[in-house]
């Protein structure tokens, strides 16, 4: 834990970047031509519509996917991912939004998946020790890390996986709406340890549908639209710039909502003057 | 022994959540037992109590049933299509099946008798072949399987015509080979029992492993400042064990005694549970079963595993092979026909396994196919018909396929995958 901040690249430097990825789905294109840039200790948000392509680029980025076209840059070295495996050697660690759990396995099994201590006689104890102190830090709310994960609650699978992506020490670690099902105290949790891992100096994409948590933590705003770039916003950007840019109108239904809101309070407050 | 109050402060790591009732010593490993199986994690209940009620029955209808000398043989018979069923367990374990094992083992028993009595290739060297030729067969099923896609089940049904065929073609016309009888390898598979002593020694060794296993993860769970389980269910567990496999041996030693057949069998029983339970190949193999394009995204060969599955299916197959030759004393057309397959899966998914993959012992093999065996034998004992045979195990499998789905219904309503 203690080297990563002197192997990683000085603040600033792109971990990664992306250029012209396209990935092809038959004849659905789910990305065209994506740009994409992170620095050390920065964190991107990916924002869109559903559909518009963020868990599509983070499977291409963790090597589940295979990018159609497009190059890939990983700490100054050109790479390409023939699989989960080699994204995972890179050091890039991802929570992906389907989790990606074992259900018959337990808790510890889980996060330990593929990286066991000692492969010809596993060290439990150790990895439970480690588990545990992974979930302490999330604050996770787990009764017993020896349940199979098919008895835990969505929020709790979450936190699983959550912590499983830590394990490693990634240099990059991507989280797929990591707080859809999460809890007040857990969502703060995780957004600390969003920051926590940036001030290490990594980089971090975490996508996100919840407006409110991506301000609070993201340095950018990647928005994506049927699976193209839309545009890069700071956290100071206005809302309805955002959500034009997600939608991809000014009139929408998002503002169209919050207009009738608007206009109906507006009408509230005139007829208590009045 | 309130050894579980670690700290008196903080909670023992494992231990912060309230929620959770904590079950310690005796009473609590009982209370915990029956959680487990009202949750439809059965584990191997189902065969014991299955063949309490076979026994009963078989005893009561014939007195010679239970006799030593009829358990004697019924070992000797368990530990070929046993192994092969050792098999059944690991491809089980992935999600997958073996429908060629009877024809793959009965090529294995032609090539020993073709090289070894025909051709005069040493026998060891003949076993090998054999062995070799089985693991090739598990390559090309996971060659299928992984490039192609093509289901286990269609190129394992496939394999088993074509399989027969190959034993049909190198048995050649004479249609059987006998194998010598004097030879190490037919009175390994006939007569060679453990001396007495070696048998309660072994079964002492045993019991002493399970205690120095559950005593020193105790000692490091309490030492890392996680609940140990109780010393008493501990000593418990391998005491009962003991006493009751050494009163299995006395009574065994009545007559012939353990063969070493059946502890060749039981050898590889307990090192594939550990490589299954306790190497990163076996998490690998429940984590594939359970759910492949997690194991994948974890970094898991996945392709790997499905090679090894089947590789170790075909070879342990072959092995069963060798040693039904041993047992029958030679390499027929007839070896690895009529049930053997059946046998060899239903004995598997008796005792636990389930044929959906993820969750399965290597135990499910020894348990199962005493089961198996135990209902042949004591058909047999009543001369019954083989059709009459047939039918009561295909009952069986049934009843054992139906016990494992509704056990996984219940585990999925219980929350326990
Ligand atoms: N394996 C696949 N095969 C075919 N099409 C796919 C596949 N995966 C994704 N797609 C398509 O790619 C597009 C983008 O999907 P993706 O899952 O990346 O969306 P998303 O931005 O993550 O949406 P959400 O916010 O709902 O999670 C969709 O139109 C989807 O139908
Ligand atoms: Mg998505």
């Amino acid at each position: 834990m203690s080297n990563t901040s002197q192997d990683m690249p000085p603040a600033g430097e792109p971990v990664l970047s992306l250029r012209g990825i396209c990935k092809q789905f038959g004849a659905v294109s789910a990305l065209t031509d994506i740009d994409l840039d992170v620095h050390a200790g920065e964190v991107v948000a990916l924002v869109g519509d559903n559909g518009a392509g963020k868990s599509t680029l983070v499977k291409v980025l963790a090597g589940v996917h295979q990018a159609t076209t497009g190059t890939m840059t990983f700490r100054g070295q050109p790479v390409t991912l023939a699989g989960p495996n080699d994204a995972l050697a890179l050091g890039i660690a991802t929570v992906f939004q389907d989790l990606a759990l074992c259900e018959n396995l337990d808790v510890v099994a889980n996060i330990f998946l593929g990286k066991e201590m000692q492969p010809y006689a596993l060290d439990e104890v150790s990895m439970e020790i480690r588990a545990w102190t992974l979930l302490n830090e999330l604050s996770a709310r787990i009764p017993s890390v020896r349940v199979p994960i098919a008895s835990l609650s969505g929020g709790q699978r979450q936190t699983v996986a959550i912590a499983r992506s830590l394990l490693l020490e990634p240099k990059l670690i991507m989280l797929d709406e990591p707080t859809a099902a999460l809890g007040v105290a857990q969502t703060a949790e995780v957004l600390n340890l969003i920051e926590r891992v940036r001030d290490r100096g990594l980089g971090v994409i975490m996508i996100s549908h919840n407006m409110e948590d991506v301000r609070a933590v993201a340095d950018r705003i990647v928005v994506l639209r049927l699976g193209r770039n839309n545009g890069i916003f700071y956290p100071d950007t206005s809302n309805q710039e955002l959500v034009s840019a997600i939608t991809g109108a000014a009139d929408n239904a998002v503002s169209r909502r919050s207009g009738r809101r608007q206009a109906a309070q507006h009408n509230v407050t005139g007829e208590a003057r009045a | 022994m309130s050894s579980d109050k670690v700290n008196p402060v903080a909670p023992a790591l494992d231990r912060a959540d309230v929620r959770v009732r904590h079950d310690a010593g005796l009473g609590g490993a009982v209370r915990g037992f029956i959680d487990r199986v009202r949750s439809g994690d059965l584990g191997s209940l189902p065969v014991v109590v299955g063949l309490a009620i076979i026994w009963t029955v078989f005893q009561s209808l014939n007195p010679v049933f239970l006799s030593s000398s009829n358990l004697v043989n019924l070992l000797f018979d368990s530990s070929t299509v046993g192994v092969i069923s050792l098999g059944i367990v690991c491809i089980l374990m992935v999600g997958e099946i073996d429908l060629s094992v009877g024809s793959v083992s009965g090529f294995a028993s032609a090539i020993v008798g073709v090289l070894w009595v025909n051709a005069g290739v040493p026998v060891v060297i003949a076993i090998l072949a054999a062995l070799a030729v089985g693991a090739v067969f598990g390559v090309v099923y996971a060659a299928l399987f992984n490039r192609l896609g093509m289901p286990s089940f269609v190129s394992t049904l496939a394999g088993l015509l074509a399989v027969l065929g190959m034993q049909l073609y190198i048995l050649g016309s004479t249609g059987s080979i006998n194998l010598p009888y004097d030879s190490a390898l037919v009175v390994l598979g006939q007569t060679l029992v453990m001396p007495a002593f070696v048998s309660y020694a072994l079964v002492l060794a045993a019991g002493v492993a399970i205690f120095a296993t559950g005593y020193s993860t105790a000692a490091r769970r309490r030492a890392a400042g996680l609940t140990p389980p109780s010393l008493a269910g501990i000593v418990a567990r391998a005491l009962a064990f003991t006493v009751a496999l050494e009163l299995v041996a006395f009574y065994l030693n009545q007559d012939r005694g353990i063969p070493w057949m059946f502890g060749l069998f039981v050898g590889l029983v307990v090192a594939m549970d550990y490589a299954l339970k306790r190497t990163k190949w076996g998490r690998s193999m429940t984590a594939v079963g359970g759910n492949r394009e997690a194991a994948r995204r974890s970094g898991i060969n996945v392709r790997g595993i499905y090679m090894s599955a089947f590789v170790l299916c075909s070879t342990l197959a072959a092995l069963g092979g060798v040693l039904s030759a041993a047992r029958l004393a030679s390499a027929s057309q007839q070896a690895g026909t009529g049930d053997v397959n059946l046998n060899a899966i239903a004995a598997a998914v008796i005792g636990g396994t389930s044929l959906f993959g993820g969750r399965g012992s290597a135990y499910s093999a020894l348990l199962g196919i005493i089961v198996i065996q135990s209902i042949a034998s004591g058909l047999t004992l009543l001369d019954l018909s083989s059709s009459l045979r047939y039918m009561i195990t295909g009952a069986v499998l049934a009843i054992a396929v139906i016990v494992d789905s509704l056990a996984r219904r219940s585990r999925v309503s219980h929350g326990r995958a």
